[in-house]
């Protein structure tokens, strides 16, 4: 097998046969969370340093988790806390960092395009763990993991993905993702929360969510952004939840077989209700569950081999 | 030193020699259980299971290590080894581990191996368990038993060819290392 990707920074720039080597070998490494002792030597004496400039709870306890897993070493820097607040910037800070030689750099930021100029500048490996509304490849591979792990195929799956299209990462990196790997998708928000362009994206739009409920396979539900919105998109939480929002009404109207989806953190009462994120159709802790193993699988080939020997 | 077998034959003739060399060692069969390195291991593991279980008329258990993520080359190698599943579905400790590998030869294998069934739990013992010995070694390891000692120029690889159902040994494969 081969794998010449430095950095994993989009989706996009994966073929469908490289995802299906992630989600493939992430099984093996699943299996390593589950025993007694949670560790293997594989990446001894390698450094990763996670660079979170936003918020995170899941991600980052994620990354931290699959790194020590596989016996590399981590360190965790936050905005709050760094020389950030005192007006260094990012760059100045990454060369830095890049100073300490880390063999990796996982970072979020708050906007679109720096982990791309980080993999182009730095010799370290990068990784993407969410940049603004551009990708968070990391969220769609471990989702499209989960939903193959339940239906053993992708292909042909008609996934919704419902909510604040507009500002989620989670859900451009999936629908890159799964167009790639012959799913169907369908994404589903108001209008003032969808993107300008969506009609390019290849996927199928709706502007309504009883339509399309009751013909999916999975249910994505996504959190509306108030820290990404600037303008008022919806007149209240009550009527957004009453047009898009996932609650038992909407369940009994699921295909018997789909299950539901949430990439965290999610805002019950808004987007999703307790029947909903709690009934025994939800997969939303798997989703974390198979998180970490997915991270293990890309630590372990952005590290794992030496790459830059030719 | 003898030829090299190649057909199932006398493959076959090889698997009875271990296992009448393990009858003759192994008092007891309560507590033993077979794990094979894969791939190729877990084939001849597979096979010793299956007589053993018929001349002792005892179940014993048998797993599948991958030792991919205990390899001491990993970050030296150009391409990246495939990650496969370790498949151990017994609880390891206080059993009497026969490890089985296809072919002994440097020994680092053996030592991943060990380091993998260490991290499951603390087994009574371990005993190796290989079909080919080619000297070479590099590391302080020896087998407890062997199916036979050859002797290889260092460009050649041995491996076992798995039968179309992959139950079985169809044969042995020497080739050529690629450089």
């Amino acid at each position: 097998m081969s794998w010449s990707h430095k950095d994993l920074i989009s989706i996009a720039d994966l073929s469908g046969e490289e995802i299906t080597t992630i989600l493939d070998m992430s099984t093996s490494f699943k299996e390593i969370s589950r025993r007694d002792i949670k560790k293997v030597p594989t990446l001894r004496g390698k450094t990763v340093v996670l660079l979170f400039y936003e918020a995170s709870t899941r991600t980052r306890l994620s990354f931290e988790l699959a790194a020590k897993r596989l016996s590399a070493d981590t360190t965790a820097l936050s905005a709050s806390g760094s020389s950030f607040q005192k007006g260094e910037t990012i760059m100045d800070a990454a060369l830095n960092v890049m100073a300490m030689a880390p063999d990796c750099i996982v970072i979020r930021y708050p906007y679109a395009g720096l982990p791309r100029k980080l993999a182009l500048e730095l010799p370290c490996s990068i990784i993407n763990a969410g940049d603004g509304t551009h990708e968070h490849p990391t969220q769609a591979l471990l989702d499209m993991y989960s939903m193959r792990e339940h239906f053993g195929r992708l292909e042909g799956l008609h996934v919704a993905i419902v909510g604040d299209i507009a500002h989620s990462r989670v859900a451009r990196s999936n629908v890159y993702g799964l167009k790639k790997m012959g799913a169907r998708v369908t994404v589903v928000g108001p209008r003032t929360l969808l993107p300008p362009g969506v009609e390019t994206w290849g996927v199928e739009v709706s502007c309504e969510f009883d339509p399309v409920v009751n013909d999916a396979d999975v249910i994505m539900m996504l959190r509306v952004q108030r820290e990404r919105i600037e303008e008022q998109c919806f007149p209240n939480e009550r009527e957004y939840a009453h047009f898009f929002g996932l609650n038992k009404r909407r369940v009994d109207m699921m295909k018997p077989d789909a299950i539901i989806m949430h990439p965290g953190p999610m805002n019950r009462g808004v987007e999703i209700t307790h029947d909903a994120a709690d009934g025994n159709r939800s997969i939303i802790l798997n989703q974390v569950e198979n998180g970490v193993a997915v991270r293990m699988t890309l630590l372990y080939l952005s590290l794992g081999g030496n790459i830059n020997v030719d | 030193m003898a030829e090299i077998p190649r057909g199932p034959e006398e493959i076959q003739a090889l698997l009875s020699t271990l296992t009448e060399e393990l009858l003759a060692t192994i008092r007891s069969w309560d507590a033993v259980a077979f794990i094979g390195i894969r791939t190729g291991g877990d084939l001849i593991a597979k096979s010793l299971v299956r007589i053993l279980e018929e001349r002792t008329g005892k179940q014993i258990p048998m797993g599948v290590l991958d030792i991919t993520l205990y390899r001491d080359d990993i970050t030296r190698r150009k391409a990246y080894p495939e990650v496969k599943s370790t498949d151990i579905p017994f609880a390891v400790d206080d059993k009497d581990i026969i490890l089985v590998d296809d072919v002994l030869y440097t020994g680092r294998s053996i030592r991943a191996a060990i380091d993998h069934i260490v991290d499951l739990g603390r087994p009574g013992r371990i005993y190796l368990l290989v079909m080919f010995d080619r000297g070479g070694r590099e590391l302080p390891i020896q087998a407890d038993f062997t199916g036979m000692k050859i002797s290889l120029p260092d460009e050649q690889v041995i491996k076992l060819e798995p039968s179309a159902d992959k139950d079985s040994i169809a044969g042995v494969i020497i080739s050529e290392v690629k450089r």
